[in-house]
Order: structure tokens, then C-alpha cells, then sequence
């Protein structure tokens, strides 16, 4: 028999085998990250941690996806329906409960939650767990204090903004302008109608600042329809009284220099840098939230956004090599891809520590500075199952109050039975 | 016997057995050809109503498999109709949005397009005007209409005042925001349905006008007596699908108030979105889909029966 064939065969299959082996080695991996931050301006950055990260990592390929932030929830549940889901997600942790007892999310490695424990805040670890369980990577960390447009305070005869509600109030009043017709020209105060973070976010910030609380401690019931919570509803029923705070005249409005002053969080920032109508660096002023009677020291809200890796991603140990890439300083004393977005791209304040001080400067900005001096004593938003339903209930009716339609007392007991109910119905299930 | 020759002649060429060969062939196209369709309406029609419809009998927050979601019964409708306040909101908000949105359009659709249909100067010029919200975007109208009917320095207080009315808040009052999104509404469908109550007007012949006048009947009797009565076919379409259409409102709301002040105004359909992708909770807003379904169901049914009976008096 003529051995010659056969070899040759044999010598052909094992190439294949061999050459099959190494075009699967070498197969690339793409991962799908989806986010909010699309628009134009903070683009750039992400591209360009993508591309360094691709750079280090050949054979990894990330597919960035975005969608606006008022898209997003949608996108991530129609994408689940479909089995469309991305590898990785940007999430407000708002959206934990659901999405953990939901089987949703990957649990992190342990070297990932060690590394997230050891270098943020116990209040931001709080803010990515749920369960007991850290389910993702912070990003950035958004605390409520008062913005208030110095010029306006100034020519309104005061040279330091309010430090209680009595004072708020009264310079409210003074920073107001009315034409002859009746028309608010200037507001005193303004919050942010028709959005329920915009509404409750700054409510809770101000309960909490006289001495109340917005859920109870075990989660399972509201706990702002409390003397504390009607003292708050209260002031901004007064100020409604006072002609300082119009809905038709919202916080929006503060970029066009008729809003004295208004509660809101650090990512507004970039918006404010933009404004024409007022100056960033000289009209732009930021303060702790007024204390209320009730209270003794000045408070806030914060909440985060984290990075998760989905539990039906087939590439798990990638995505999360990519997310502690991101989160992970190269060297000590320098800050990580992701610090330096945040700072650099959204003018946000980063979670992780060794961000903070890297960026010490830049987040010394006088508008920076008091909302990372805030998030020492911030306390989380409450991930609470049911949380976006309460909050929406809440904003109703605090809206009813700011169109004169019902009084507080009424407003927050509704608000609170309904809220009950929710948390109720979840902590059935 | 030559069946060649057979076939041929004309007697023959449709003898029974041919022409049901013949037409069972044609069905068999025919068939083909509609089954496509038909598949399609069962899939992406039919379908989807079923499953949700099943699916508002289950509590479901779309992110676990449909398999594993809870049976409730009938508690999504129940909890609907007894203990959503705001649903029941919704509900009275959007037939207050039915009543006013095709009252208006059906009043004021008939005005104009009697105007229109009358010896008017510039017609085409007009109908292009009154056509031109219709391809708006809601979006863009609700931006125009936020600062037209803005409190402080809304165009609209600013001209009540130099008529020496009060100012007024509009979008900002739980009692007016309704009314204003229901004006943006006539405003931005009003063009489209002149253009059919026109092609309606078209319709009627002239003769019976002249034959009328010839017997001494004036402007109004010719109205009520000739062209209401023709006209009715078409007033049966423009408000059965004005009505569906305002049953389903969303986005202007969504563009302009997001259905606030405090719920003032909450339709169905944006209360449903909310409940579904906000709240994540897919079952009852399928119930609240369910609801909307069997409403439009019958006011369409009332509808139909009592503009029928009428036109066959």
C-alpha cells in the first residue's frame, strides 16, 4: 500500500484542526455597552477610553450604544424582551431592585467589590447596592444644594445666601420682580414642574434638611407625610403666597437670569457653563440647602450611576475587565479613564476617591467644590422596590400644591397612602 | 371524438368541468395571495392582542421571560377600576379630551369647509394653510404653544391683558391645562379634517341646490336639508376616527404637560405608557389597554348604529 496519500490526509486534517484552533483563538470579542451619554459634546471622550481600551485588549471590539436618559429604561426592557440587551449597562440605581429580582444583572467579582468598598464613600456604596449586594461600578455621584445667581442676590440688598427657611423665604420675596401687569419678570425661587426627580429630588433634599425623612429606615413605608414633611410642603405653599415661586416660571429658567434661586444637582453644571444670559463664573453661586425649623444641620439627596454587566452577557470576565479598566487609576496618584471623563467631559464629581483627589483642582471649581464637600454627608436616594412609583405619586401632589389646587396636609397624606400601598404591594411579592 | 376540435369550439370552452378546473386554480392564487396578509395580520395583529390580553391577566415587568410571570385573575382591572385614582383621572380627562377635540373638529372642520367650498378668493393657498399643522411635528407645537400660552409673557395673556382681561396661567392650572392642550389638538387636526368634509361637499350635486332655490328654499334649508343629510357618510367617518384617534392621545400631552400639573392632564394612553415602562408594570397597563379597547369598541359601535340609522331614514 502506498503510504504516501495517507499522509499527506492525515498531515491536511491536522492543518485544518490547528488552523481551525487558532482563527477561534484569535476570533474577536465585541462587547455592547449602553449608555445616556450621547450627546455630541460627550461623545469624544468615551470614543476615545473605547479606543485605548481596544488599543491594550486586541481582539476585544466595544460597541458603544446611546439613547437619551428619558429613553433608556425603555430601551433596556424592550431590549431584554427582545434578547437585544447589551453586554454592559449604565444604570440609576433607582432601578436596581427591579432589575436584581429580575435576574438582570451579573453579581460582580469579588475583586471588583473590593475594589469599589476600598476607594468610594460608604454612601455611595450604599448607592450601588441593593440586597446587601454591590451590583455595579459608580460613576458619578449627584448631591442637591442651592444654586443661587449672585447678581440677582446682590441687587436684592443681600450679600450671603440663606443659611435657614425664614431667610430663604425673605429673599425669595426681595429677588422677585412683577411687572405692571402682574407678570413674574424674576422669580425668587423656582422648582423644576413636570419632572418627578426635578420635583421630589429637591423636596427631599429640603425635608431632610429639617430633620425628616423620605422612607422609613426598613424601606417598607413613606416617612415624609411626618410635622417635618408638612413644615417643607408648607414653606412652598408660603412661598407660593409670597408671589416668589410660579410654576410657569421653572428652574429652567435660571439659565436666562430670571431665577433667584433654585435646588438642584451638580451634573447641571455643563448647562450652566453654557448659558449666555448669565455668567458662569461670576453669577453662578452654589450653597448647602437652607436648614429647616426642625432641623439642626443642612442635608442632601444623592444618587448614582453605576456600570453593570448584564447576567445573559457572554463575556462576562470581559466586560468586567473593561469596566475596572475604565474605573482603575494606570498608575498611583493619577486618576482613571473614567475619573477623567467625568471631570473633563461632564464636569461631574467622580465616586471613586482616588478621582477626587487627582482632580482635586478642577473640582475645587467654586461651583464643584461645595457639592463635593456635600457628598461626605449625603445621604442616599432609598433603592427601594417601588421607589419610582412613590416618587411619581409624590410629584403629583406636590405639584397640586404648587398649582394652589390642594393644601399640603391633604397632599402628603394621599401621597403617603398611596406610596404605602406600593411599597406594600413589592415587599408582598 | 376529437378532443382538440372539442376544446375548440366555443360551446365548450367553458363546459362545467374546465371552468370549476379554471376557478379552483384562480382560488388557489387568490388563496396564496391573501395568505400572506392574513399571516401577517395574524402575527403582528391578532397576535400581539391576545398576548396582551393574557398578559393583563399576569403581573409582568417585561424583564423576566414571559413564562414565569405570576397569574393574577382579574386583579390588574380590578385594581384599575376601584383604586387607580389616577387612571380614573385619565379615563375622565380623555373623553373631556373626545368631547372637545371632535365637537371642535367636526364644527369647526364644517365651517371652513363650507368657506372653503365657496367661492373664495386664494382657496388653494387657504387649504395648504389650514393643511400645514397637520404635518407639524407634536413636538414643535407643543414648544409653540408652551410659550404662547406661557403665564408671564405668554402672546395670549399679553393680548387678554391689552383687552383689559386677567392674566391667566394656562399649562400651569390643573383647571385650564386640558382646555389648551385640546385647542393644540383642533389646531393641529382641524386642517386635515376640512380637507374631508370638502371632498364631502364636493360630492353633493349641484342640481339639488339649484332645485331647491328654484323652489324658494333659502341658505339654511339648503343646509339642513340638503347638505347635512348627504354630508352624513363622511360626518360618520371624520368622527368614528376622530374619536379613536382622541382616545388614543399621547403625544401632544407627552410634548407639553407630560400629563401634569398633578395628573390635570393624564390621558389613558400616557398613563399606560408610564404604568409600563416607568413602573414596569406590564400587566396592568395591558389591562388599561384592554379597557381603552373595549371603550373605543363601544362608542364606536353607538356611534356607527345611530349615524347609520339616520342616514337610512
Amino acid at each position: 500500500m502506498n503510504r504516501s496519500p495517507l499522509l499527506v490526509s492525515l498531515i491536511l486534517v491536522v492543518v485544518l484542526v490547528l488552523g481551525a484552533s487558532i482563527a477561534g483563538a484569535q476570533e474577536e470579542i465585541t462587547l455592547r455597552v449602553l449608555t445616556h451619554w450621547g450627546e455630541e459634546i460627550v461623545l469624544p471622550g468615551q470614543l476615545a477610553m473605547i479606543e485605548a481600551y481596544e488599543a491594550a485588549n486586541p481582539g476585544v471590539k466595544i460597541e458603544l450604544e446611546t439613547v437619551p436618559f428619558n429613553d433608556l429604561l425603555t430601551k433596556i426592557i424592550t431590549g431584554q424582551t427582545a434578547g437585544t440587551n447589551p453586554d454592559i449597562f449604565h444604570l440609576y440605581n433607582l432601578w436596581l431592585p427591579e432589575f436584581t429580582r429580575s435576574g438582570l444583572l451579573a453579581v460582580p467579582p469579588q475583586e471588583v467589590v473590593d475594589a469599589i468598598v476600598a476607594n468610594t464613600s460608604p454612601g455611595i456604596v450604599e448607592g450601588v447596592s441593593a440586597g446587601g449586594q454591590v451590583w455595579g461600578w459608580p460613576t458619578e455621584v449627584n448631591t442637591y444644594l442651592l444654586i443661587y445667581n449672585k447678581r440677582l442676590l446682590e441687587e436684592a440688598g443681600y450679600s450671603e445666601p440663606p443659611q435657614n427657611w425664614e431667610e430663604l423665604r425673605e429673599m425669595a420675596a426681595a429677588m422677585t420682580v412683577t411687572d405692571d401687569t402682574g407678570a413674574i419678570t424674576q422669580a425668587g425661587f423656582a422648582v423644576w414642574p413636570g419632572w418627578d426627580s426635578g420635583i421630589v429630588h429637591p423636596f427631599a433634599s429640603l425635608l431632610m434638611s429639617n430633620g425628616g425623612r423620605y422612607l422609613t429606615e426598613d424601606l417598607s413605608a413613606t416617612a415624609f407625610n411626618s410635622p417635618e414633611g408638612l413644615e417643607t410642603l408648607q414653606l412652598y405653599a408660603d412661598l407660593l403666597a409670597d408671589g416668589s415661586l410660579d410654576i410657569s416660571v421653572p428652574s429652567g429658567e435660571f439659565v436666562n437670569g430670571r431665577v433667584g434661586m433654585t435646588i438642584m444637582a451638580n451634573w447641571w453644571r455643563a448647562t450652566l457653563r453654557a448659558a449666555e444670559a448669565i455668567d458662569y463664573d461670576t453669577e453662578v453661586g452654589v450653597a448647602p440647602i437652607p436648614v429647616g425649623p426642625s432641623g439642626s444641620e443642612t442635608a442632601t439627596m444623592s444618587y448614582n450611576w453605576l456600570w453593570s454587566v448584564a447576567s445573559t452577557s457572554e463575556h462576562p470576565e470581559v466586560a468586567w475587565d473593561f469596566i475596572q479598566w475604565m474605573n482603575t487609576p494606570p498608575a498611583e496618584g493619577e486618576p482613571s479613564p473614567m475619573g477623567d471623563y467625568l471631570v473633563h467631559s461632564l464636569g461631574a464629581i467622580p465616586s471613586m476617591i482616588y478621582d477626587q483627589e487627582a482632580f482635586s483642582e478642577e473640582l475645587g471649581d467654586h461651583f464643584l467644590a461645595p457639592f463635593v464637600a456635600s457628598t461626605a454627608y449625603a445621604v442616599p436616594e432609598p433603592i427601594a422596590a417601588g421607589g419610582q412609583e412613590v416618587k411619581t405619586k409624590l410629584q403629583a401632589e406636590i405639584e397640586a400644591v404648587l398649582s394652589g389646587m390642594q393644601d399640603p396636609a391633604s397632599a402628603l397624606e394621599f401621597a403617603a397612602m398611596e406610596g404605602d400601598a406600593v411599597l406594600a404591594e413589592y415587599a408582598a411579592q | 371524438m376529437d378532443g382538440t376540435k372539442a376544446l375548440a369550439t366555443p360551446a365548450n370552452q367553458f363546459s362545467t368541468p374546465r371552468r370549476n378546473t379554471l376557478f379552483r386554480q384562480r382560488m388557489i392564487w387568490a388563496y396564496i395571495f391573501i395568505s400572506l396578509p392574513v399571516a401577517g395580520l395574524l402575527v403582528f395583529s391578532l397576535g400581539p392582542i391576545l398576548f396582551t390580553g393574557w398578559v393583563s391577566l399576569h403581573e409582568w415587568n417585561m424583564l423576566t421571560p414571559p413564562s414565569e410571570m405570576p397569574w393574577v385573575g382579574l386583579s390588574n382591572y380590578v385594581y384599575l377600576l376601584t383604586q387607580d385614582t389616577i387612571f380614573q383621572r385619565a379615563l375622565v380627562n380623555t373623553f373631556i379630551f373626545v368631547i372637545g377635540g371632535v365637537g371642535s373638529n367636526v364644527i369647526l372642520g364644517l365651517a371652513f369647509a363650507l368657506l372653503l367650498n365657496s367661492r373664495l378668493r386664494g382657496q388653494t393657498l387657504w387649504r395648504v394653510l389650514y393643511f400645514l399643522p397637520v404635518i407639524t411635528a407634536p413636538l414643535a407645537l407643543g414648544v409653540i404653544f408652551g410659550f404662547l400660552f406661557n403665564r408671564n409673557y405668554g402672546l395670549v395673556n399679553s393680548l387678554l391683558i391689552a383687552l383689559g382681561g386677567t392674566r391667566q396661567p394656562f399649562l400651569a392650572s390643573p383647571d385650564q391645562a386640558l382646555y389648551v392642550i385640546i385647542i393644540m389638538a383642533v389646531y393641529q387636526y382641524l386642517g386635515y379634517y376640512i380637507v374631508i368634509f370638502v371632498a364631502g361637499l364636493q360630492g353633493i350635486p349641484q342640481d339639488y341646490y339649484d332645485a331647491a332655490s328654484v323652489d324658494g328654499a333659502n341658505v339654511w334649508q339648503r343646509f339642513r336639508h340638503i347638505t347635512l343629510p348627504l354630508l352624513r357618510p363622511v360626518m360618520l367617518f371624520v368622527i368614528v376616527t376622530n374619536t379613536i384617534g382622541a382616545l388614543q392621545v399621547f403625544d401632544l400631552v407627552f410634548a407639553t404637560t407630560n400629563g401634569g400639573p398633578a395628573n390635570s392632564t393624564m390621558t389613558v394612553v400616557l398613563h399606560m405608557y408610564n404604568t409600563a415602562f416607568k413602573f414596569q408594570r406590564m400587566g396592568r397597563a395591558s389591562a388599561m389597554a384592554f379597557i381603552l379597547l373595549a371603550i373605543i369598541l363601544a362608542i364606536t359601535i353607538v356611534q356607527l348604529r345611530l349615524l347609520r340609522d339616520r342616514t337610512q331614514e
